[in-house]
């Protein structure tokens, strides 16, 4: 197989994987004041494509993260338990952040790659044109 | 140089064996966040050509594992983006060389039949 429809399929495949976890960040975040909410986790895996025969990446599944949230008291509030303590969520800004990072970052590799397998293209059609 | 074509094989084979590369780089940074997954790379395009001889450059290059001093994580993942980069940048040059080296062969052919360049 061309070894380019290969990189694009597997270019693809981490794109789509990292554009996911990123959108797995922004809804922890967005739900960092939801009292009770787990922050999700995703893990990846690596799985063969058919038509190329590489290792593309693939979301294996995503998880809710099983530590507690912090319990704050407040017993006036309407989800206070019977000793007057709300759980808060579980999200961490510094991880989220951090996640978030590393998830464009390897985003923006992918993207590299392709301009350069698009460039070296370029430079094969090159010859046919002369 | 007319009589013997074998510029045309060898160039062909460096540029094929570069888009394999990139090819094999691409994976890495895709799992560049899957836990367990070790680099790989191709091996240098000179150890293939000593390997299988000049005159037959279809041979596919093996493929090797890399160890990046620093770059294994604790789930198991041994893949360092630098790292890539700079593979990937050296693998589009050598392309470029490789297609370079064919598009002069072609124009020398040319000039040496007398047509236009």
């Amino acid at each position: 197989m061309n070894p380019f429809s290969a990189i694009s399929a597997v270019v693809s495949s981490g794109l789509k994987a990292q554009s996911y976890r990123l959108q797995l960040v922004s809804e922890n975040l967005a739900n960092a004041d939801t009292h009770g909410y787990r922050r999700k986790l995703v893990s990846f895996d690596k799985a063969r494509d058919a038509a190329s025969g590489a290792d593309v990446v693939k979301v294996s599944r995503v998880m809710l993260d099983p530590a507690k949230g912090e319990e704050i008291f407040d017993p006036s509030h309407p989800l206070a338990n019977e000793n007057g303590y709300v759980v808060m969520s579980n999200v961490n800004m510094l991880t989220e952040i951090a996640d978030a990072r590393e998830a464009t970052r390897s985003y923006e590799a992918g993207l590299q790659i392709f301009r350069q397998a698009r460039e070296m293209y370029a430079g094969l059609i090159d010859i046919l044109r002369r | 140089m007319l009589t013997d074509l074998n510029i045309f094989a060898i160039a062909g084979a460096k540029a094929r064996h570069a888009a394999a590369r990139q090819g094999v780089i691409a994976q890495n940074v895709a799992n560049a966040d899957t836990p367990g997954y070790r680099a790989r790379d191709l091996e240098p395009f000179e150890k293939t050509l000593q390997r299988i001889g000049s005159a037959n450059t279809t041979v596919s290059p093996r493929i090797v594992e890399v160890h990046s001093l620093g770059a294994g994580s604790p789930n198991g993942n041994t893949v360092s983006i630098e790292d890539e980069m700079m593979r990937a940048g050296a693998a589009v040059r050598d392309h470029e060389i490789a297609t370079t080296i064919y598009a002069k062969a072609l124009t020398m052919m040319r000039t040496a039949l007398g047509g236009r360049r």
